[in-house]
């Protein structure tokens, strides 16, 4: 169900990405996100195009917080903003962030190895039916995108990379 | 959540610390070159590593500009649609650039060599096209060889197409100055090391003048920077 990767760099960093469908308390979930009341970053699904996205951004989230250098207030807020291609924070937050009614929420939890009760705590607030995250978002939401997904992936991911200092 | 790390291990020993599993590839003047696993996909990491005689603060200032220049360089090209390898994360602490691998592929280098002139025609053209978009984007490689373009084969063999790497000595420039001594190396390089293929370059600088619009200012400096050159009298 679960799509779990340990960050080569930090070592005593996993990865773990849980995406729900038919959820009905994303303004709830929202909001205890905003008040740190929940240990993950909440995702807009639908703004994904596959999940090496979410370890690109994590794996930037994770360095920046090791060098002292995110430019939100937690790790979880960083990886939301590093999914955005540009510097706006706000706008990050509104394009890649759980908004209020959305259906859908990919919930994306750093932790250290083996914390499989950390990740059913945390997955238990979310009130939706967990759903296997596939290699091609595509495939789940229908998403029209051209043959050239997996260009679509890479272009994507290099903007994030690169951000800032374009 | 906080990030820990060993104490024994400041931040910007982290990458060269993984660097340890990975497999050295190449070791330049100005970077070593691994190939490597990265959230799961196989990945380049170049490093680029301090000189030791340079001011410790001119040189972090000097190593830092290059990877950003490097990296800027890398977007540019791949926003005007010329395939480079896409960048999947930067750490401006180690200097070290993790870039996507380009599988499936082999140097232009390696292909000329195994290849008849007679049927290098196509690649010559997509060569000087592909070097006409770039300049057009005012982007300079800096370094261009047959080693530093890729010819990679699509899954469904619909032919190949060509990948730029090795951006670590490129930098944005809209001088035909900059851009004809860009040609004026590749053809330096090109000569020597694919002997008697005058006539091949010469079909490659024509794609490139037929699909650049800035191309005859830039043709221009070339014939001078070709005069200018190594052992040629500057007299008369």
């Amino acid at each position: 169900m679960n799509l779990t990767q340990e960050l080569e760099l930090f070592p005593d960093h996993t990865v773990t990405q849980m995406l729900f469908k038919e959820v009905k308390n994303a303004a709830e979930l929202r909001q205890s996100a905003v008040d740190g009341r929940i240990n993950g970053a909440l995702i807009n699904p639908t703004m994904l195009v596959n999940p090496f996205q979410v370890l690109v951004a994590a794996n930037k989230a994770v360095h920046l917080q090791l060098i002292g250098k995110m430019k939100t207030r937690s790790l979880n807020s960083e990886i939301i903003f590093n999914l955005s291609p540009t510097n706006n924070i706000s706008e990050a937050f509104k394009r890649f962030g759980t908004s209020d009614g959305d259906e859908s929420v990919m919930l994306v939890v750093v932790h250290c190895k083996n914390e499989s009760q950390l990740l059913e705590d945390i997955a238990a607030q979310v009130d939706g039916r967990q759903v296997p995250v596939e290699d091609d978002f595509e495939k789940s939401y229908s998403i029209s995108l051209e043959e050239t997904c997996g260009t679509l992936l890479d272009a994507v991911v290099c903007r994030m990379a690169i951000k800032d200092v374009m | 959540m906080a990030v820990q790390q060993p104490d024994s291990l400041t931040p910007s020993a982290t990458v060269p610390q993984f660097l340890r599993g990975a497999e050295l590839v190449k070791q330049g003047a100005e970077a070593r070159v691994y190939r490597t696993q990265f959230l799961g996909r196989p990945t380049i990491v170049k490093e680029r590593f301090s000189k030791r005689y340079r001011h410790v603060a001119l040189d972090e200032k000097l190593t830092r500009r290059r990877t950003v220049q490097e990296v800027r360089s890398i977007l540019r090209c791949r926003r005007a649609g010329i395939p480079a390898p896409a960048v999947y994360f930067v750490d401006y602490t180690s200097h070290c650039i993790f870039l996507e691998e380009i599988l499936r592929s082999s140097t232009v280098r390696d292909h000329i060599a195994s290849t008849q002139q007679s049927e290098l025609e196509q690649l010559a053209q997509q060569v000087g096209q592909i070097l006409a978009k770039m300049h057009d984007e005012d982007v300079i490689h800096g370094d261009l060889t047959t080693s530093n373009m890729l010819l990679r084969r699509s899954p469904e063999d619909r032919g190949s197409d060509l990948v730029l790497i090795d951006f670590g000595l490129s930098y944005i420039s809209a001088l035909p100055e900059d851009k004809g001594v860009d040609l004026y190396v590749l053809e330096k390089a090109f000569l020597s090391t694919h002997p008697h293929t005058e006539a091949l370059f010469q079909k490659l600088l024509k794609s490139y003048s037929a699909s650049s619009k800035k191309s005859s200012a830039v043709l221009k400096k070339l014939d001078e920077v070709r005069l200018r050159g190594r052992k040629r009298s500057m007299v008369g």
